[in-house]
């Protein structure tokens, strides 16, 4: 086995992050995490996969739960720690892979193989892509961007000490809008390939 | 006037801010504690001796905060250090207990001894948690509790969340019977100078009675799901032997030793002249002294942060006092009540029990310790009645919701991580009613005793 490389991937909605990070996997041969972690991570806990997704990624609820200690009984904050401590289980594997958000790059901080990368995006090139994918109206596209990008960064600070989408947060952030996802996946393939 | 307002808007910032859980509840506290002495006493009542009186570090100097003759202890207002000293004792006491390993083997240990059969396990870990709870933090005991259930269910292969729930339940319930059972007890109990065995005779008889209907309404409310998983059957042989709990054998002897002292020191502390400083004190410096090198892990195993909580909450209640809020307050629960002891006294217990499902029951006890003072004064409404219903209102109300009490938090917390889910919907099913009658009960209680 070569040396390990972990690439964490932060985005901002509408960027094509997933789909560039997905793209990178697929060019370097490493495997891709995503929201479909919470499959493996449901039939180990033996929990629903719906229960899980409706937590996944969202910030803390302002009622409903409370902390005590270390622990806490909000569902947004568990479903957050199981997917960090399989993050970690992965990374200590030795396995190479691709993993997009899920506050990734805080998590691995530290760890030698870690490249983290933050797509971002125009608004108005972001805007057309939503309102493709999900076959939305102007308003509706930028109500989602809007909502899933405060969902997510709500969600990054409170579990990370670097803020989402700051600059000083990542190794590389890059706006897919001026090139597209493939040639954005290209420039990304090659700084991997330079730090490998 | 402009005290007043300060005062109370500090308050309702930091029940607000607790509620919400953004910040960790010790940095709120500890902030509006400084803003109640510099806003407060400093700039709006410029008053010293409000300060003074607030930090209250003179009473520890006192030979009466370490030995009181007769039952009278700490009745000052402002920072209670009699209570931050005893949970600071007793939190280094179990972190002690629990290196050795004996809550674990504890478990164990009841498990084997009813064959590992569900109903009595059931049963049985319900009425361990109840007592153990009545002489350490329900934290620590549904910690080892719900984490030795969901190991014991997975071995079984029977759903741990109905044994988890109903000992959460009784883990509260445990810790209203005594005056150490649970953090608002140990307020009342030193603010208002009564004794172990005031509580045990009081709070203690209610809670008696409510855990054997508590007993039953589980039973009742289970049975489906404990009948049918009685009927497999355990090789005992290949479950975990309890010995194995224990790390190691002079630590587990010593620390159960310790743990025997400070439960006779506590039962007969009013007989001693003892207090629950000076227990809490001795239990701490024996766990170190005997704990030899490992006396610093425990020290830093311990959760300061609990501590801090309660030196600023103590302060905000002591701006709330100083400036006569709590006084209004009472004047208003007497003048809705119009004088009716018993009216009143459903208004507190019922009260403090909603108020206790959905916010921190400690805040909300220290507050209300001030208010009962000035109903009995105002009122003549006997003060002890009041107490024993505040303190019922407080340790009952905080198991309706997953997030009434520390002990909910950290039970539920255990089992999530071990993939068995309790949202509110689950959790309030079987505890909001459990609760209901539990309070009910004791409002009964109080009722045909004391009126």
């Amino acid at each position: 086995m070569g040396k390990q490389v972990i690439i964490s991937i932060g985005r901002e909605f509408g960027s094509g992050g997933h789909e560039i990070g997905e793209k990178l996997a697929e060019r370097l041969g490493f495997k891709f995490y995503d929201r479909k972690m919470l499959d493996e991570l449901a039939e180990t806990k033996n929990i629903s996969i719906e229960y899980l997704e409706k937590y996944d990624e969202k910030p803390k609820r302002w009622f409903g739960s409370r902390t005590v200690g270390a622990h806490t009984n909000s569902m947004e904050e568990i479903v957050a720690e199981m997917q960090f401590e399989y993050i970690q289980e992965k990374a200590d594997s030795g396995e190479s892979f691709v993993i997009v958000g899920r506050c990734s790059e805080a998590v691995l901080k530290g760890h030698e193989g870690l490249i983290s990368i933050f797509i971002l995006g125009n608004r108005q090139e972001k805007l057309e892509r939503v309102k493709e994918r999900y076959q939305l109206g102007d308003q509706e596209a930028l109500a989602k961007m809007k909502r899933h990008d405060y969902k997510r960064k709500q969600y990054h600070n409170r579990h990370a000490d670097g803020k989402w989408g700051d600059s000083r947060t990542y190794d590389l952030c890059i706006n897919s809008s001026h090139l597209g996802v493939e040639k954005t996946v290209d420039i990304l393939q090659k700084y991997v390939e330079e730090r490998m | 006037m402009m005290a007043q307002v300060l005062a109370a808007v500090i308050f309702v910032a930091m029940f607000l801010l607790i509620v919400s859980d953004k910040i960790e509840r010790h940095i709120v506290t500890l902030v509006c504690g400084l803003l109640t002495l510099v806003l407060v006493f400093g700039v709006a009542m410029q008053s010293m001796p409000a300060v003074i009186e607030t930090l209250n570090v003179k009473s520890i100097f006192t030979l009466q905060f370490w030995y009181a003759a007769g039952s009278a202890e700490e009745s000052t207002s402002g920072i209670n250090w009699a209570t931050i000293i005893f949970i600071l004792g007793m939190m280094i006491m179990v972190e002690g207990m629990a290196k050795a390993g004996f809550f674990r083997w504890l478990c164990m240990k009841l498990a084997k001894a009813v064959n590992y059969k569900p109903i009595p396990l059931f049963v049985t870990f319900m009425i361990m948690s109840a007592i153990l709870a009545m002489f350490i933090d329900s934290i620590t005991v549904i910690l080892f509790l719900a984490a030795v259930t969901v190991e014991l269910a997975k071995l079984l292969k029977i759903d741990p969340v109905p044994m988890i729930l109903s000992e959460i339940f009784c883990a509260n319930l445990g810790g209203s019977a005594t005056m150490c059972g649970d953090p608002p007890n140990i307020i009342i109990g030193t603010s208002l100078g009564y004794s172990f065995g005031d509580f045990l005779t009081n709070t203690g008889l209610m809670a008696g009675v409510s855990l054997i209907l508590i007993i039953v309404y589980f039973y009742l409310v289970y049975r489906k799901e404990l009948i049918s998983e009685n009927a497999m059957t355990v090789d005992a042989s290949t479950m975990p032997d309890p010995k194995e709990a224990i790390t190691d054998k002079k630590e587990f002897i010593i620390s159960s030793i310790i743990f025997a002292c400070a439960v006779v020191m506590l039962v007969t502390h009013a007989q001693t002249g003892l207090t629950v400083a000076f227990i809490g004190a001795v239990v701490a410096i024996v766990t170190l002294l005997t704990a030899g090198k490992y006396a610093v892990e425990l020290l830093k195993k311990v959760d300061y942060k609990t501590v801090l909580f309660f030196i600023g909450l103590f302060v905000v209640v002591g701006g709330l006092e100083q400036t006569g809020i709590l006084e209004i307050i009472a004047g208003f629960i007497g003048k809705v009540s119009g004088g009716n002891t018993i009216l009143m006294l459903a208004i507190i217990i019922w009260v403090s029990a909603i108020a206790s499902a959905f916010v921190d029951n400690i805040p909300f006890a220290a507050t209300m310790i001030p208010v009962i003072k000035s109903l009995a004064m105002t009122q003549g409404v006997d003060l002890e009645t009041l107490a024993w219903t505040l303190s019922m209102g407080t340790d009952i109300g905080g198991s309706a919701t997953p997030i009434g009490a520390s002990a909910n938090v950290v039970g539920t917390s255990v089992a999530a991580k071990n993939g068995y889910i309790i949202g509110w919907g689950k959790y309030c099913k079987t505890a909001a009613p459990a609760t209901i009658i539990v309070v009910a009960v004791s409002m009964v209680i109080i009722f045909v005793r004391y009126c």
